[in-house]
């Protein structure tokens, strides 16, 4: 790519941030500055085909013989599969299983089999901590990857390791198990994805052009929304530097049940719908609380889950909430802009 | 001039002689509580807290048939906003305490059988979700903030009741 065409691009790019975050803001409160138009009426070459693809996240399943959250997962599937466009491929971003037992994770390895598309998996910590990760690679591969598509540079990274807490307590994998899958359980800490992670994205991306569109999935936000739920990574930092050279990166992870957004200078980020259980919104701040759905029904036992698709195309992406029920406040219908 | 009769004098003699008493009793109805007491006190609190904390994350299996605990929904009893019950609650078409709230999740998103709700483990499930919340203002949907303290692996949260994440 030449020089004077990346600064097109790059120009472009600015542009569409600044008018991103301005006309996100004014969304939230209450009028329109003609986004859309803002936009388009600015001429670009890209080499980014636009395309789509889906995120599915957060299934917990239990060993437990035909679960709801079972039902869940195949009417996860279901909607993807009838997602029209159809898109390119499925990003699964972590936790299938509850407890990482091999049963489970299988169970939905069988059931994401039925997507109609190929499929991306990064672990959560619900599926790693049993015995740390030895089913889930053995089922689904690397943790670690990256991928080109269209233009665009996709990334999957494993967010959830944690210093050995179990050794020296003399814990059994169960009760190691145990610590991890209670979110606001101090004893494991903070999250991150470690120092060999750090370098295999440092060497991943070292010869990309600063105009390369970077998608990076992970299971936990790289920024730090909760820690107490370990709401967030605690390399992000780094990770946030390493791609910091990069004039747009879009960071979609699982793990917080809820729509959420925020945004770093160069990096968008926005959390999934899981198909299991909401969570409530953590007691922060947010500087786009119009990014937070509605309040759960708990009589409704769709409400608050789903999936989401992502449109990429020149200017950026829009990631499309496809909850179950009718969850969405009117602002987040029309997607978020990452 | 008339004057009080002898047994008029010695039933109102009688009747300030009862209220003074009274007096001295609602002052002095017992001695304060020793800081001895006063830990004791806390420490029994702090246990049913404890095995509160313990059945809202999975501890009696009669509580779900599906796995699910009232951790799962509601983290550090987040949006339980225990301090605003008894109120209108829409699941049960009435004004109810926080216990028939919480037997209601109990039969209903995790499948398990509701208890008696003068049952020693529900007045732990609401010890636990009233002493995460004391003093909290009353706003939907509301998580009690749980500042982060140093531990051995980085910064995290206590786990028993040496302030259970909250104490401030």
């Amino acid at each position: 790519m030449s020089d004077s065409k990346d600064l097109t691009r790059r120009h472009f790019l600015g542009l569409a941030g600044q008018a991103g975050v301005a006309g996100f803001a004014a969304r939230a409160i209450g009028f329109n500055i003609g986004l859309v138009e803002l936009i388009h009426a600015e001429p670009t070459k890209t080499a980014v085909t636009p395309f789509s693809f889906a995120i599915i996240t957060d299934s917990h399943l239990f060993s437990i013989p035909d679960h709801k959250f079972d039902r869940a997962l195949e009417d996860a599937v279901a909607q993807v599969n009838a997602l029209s466009p159809a898109p390119d491929f499925v990003v699964y971003t972590g936790d299938i299983a509850q407890n990482g037992r091999e049963d489970q994770l299988v169970k939905g390895q069988k059931i994401l089999s039925k997507l109609k598309v190929p499929l991306k998996v990064i672990p959560g910590e619900h599926d790693w901590y049993l015995d740390l990760g030895k089913t889930w690679n053995g089922l689904f591969g690397k943790e670690t990857w990256s991928f080109d598509h269209k233009g665009v540079h996709l990334i999957g990274l494993n967010s959830i390791l944690v210093k050995d807490f179990w050794t020296g307590a003399n814990m059994t994998p169960v009760q190691r198990m145990g610590v991890m899958e209670m979110l606001e359980s101090p004893i494991a800490g903070p999250w991150g994805v470690r120092d060999a992670q750090l370098e295999f994205l440092r060497k991943d991306v070292a010869k990309l052009s600063p105009s390369t569109a970077v998608v990076i999935f992970t299971h936990s936000p790289l920024w730090d929304y909760y820690p107490r739920w370990n709401f967030q990574t605690q390399d992000a930092p780094e990770i946030r530097e390493i791609l910091g050279k990069f004039d747009h990166v879009v960071s979609l992870h699982g793990h917080v049940h809820q729509t959420i957004y925020n945004k770093f200078a160069n990096f968008s980020s926005a959390g999934a719908l899981s198909t299991s259980w909401p969570w409530p919104y953590p007691p922060v701040a947010l500087d786009y609380p119009g990014s937070q759905m509605n309040q759960a029904d708990p009589a409704n036992t769709k409400d608050g889950m789903g999936t989401q698709h992502v449109n990429l195309g020149a200017a950026g992406g829009v990631v499309t909430y496809d909850p179950f029920a009718n969850s969405l406040t009117p602002f987040l219908k029309d997607g978020l802009k990452v | 001039m008339k004057t009080m009769s002898h047994s008029k004098k010695i039933y109102l003699g009688a009747g300030a002689a009862l209220l003074g008493s009274l007096g001295t009793v609602a002052i002095f109805a017992r001695a304060p509580f020793t800081d001895a007491q006063i830990a004791q006190q806390s420490q029994e609190l702090l246990e049913v807290v404890n095995k509160g904390r313990d059945l809202w994350h999975g501890s009696n299996p009669s509580m779900s048939n599906n796995g699910l605990a009232c951790g799962n929904c509601h983290p550090d009893a987040a949006a339980s906003n225990p301090q605003t019950f008894p109120k209108w609650v829409p699941q049960l078409n009435a004004v109810a305490p926080m216990r028939e709230m919480i037997n209601w999740c109990i039969v209903h998103p995790q499948g398990g059988t509701a208890l008696d709700v003068a049952s020693a483990d529900m007045v732990a499930l609401e010890a636990y979700a009233v002493y995460l919340y004391r003093g909290e203002k009353i706003q939907p949907g509301y998580t009690v903030p749980t500042p982060p303290i140093p531990v051995k692996s980085g910064v995290g949260y206590p786990y028993k009741a040496s302030g259970i994440g909250v104490d401030k």
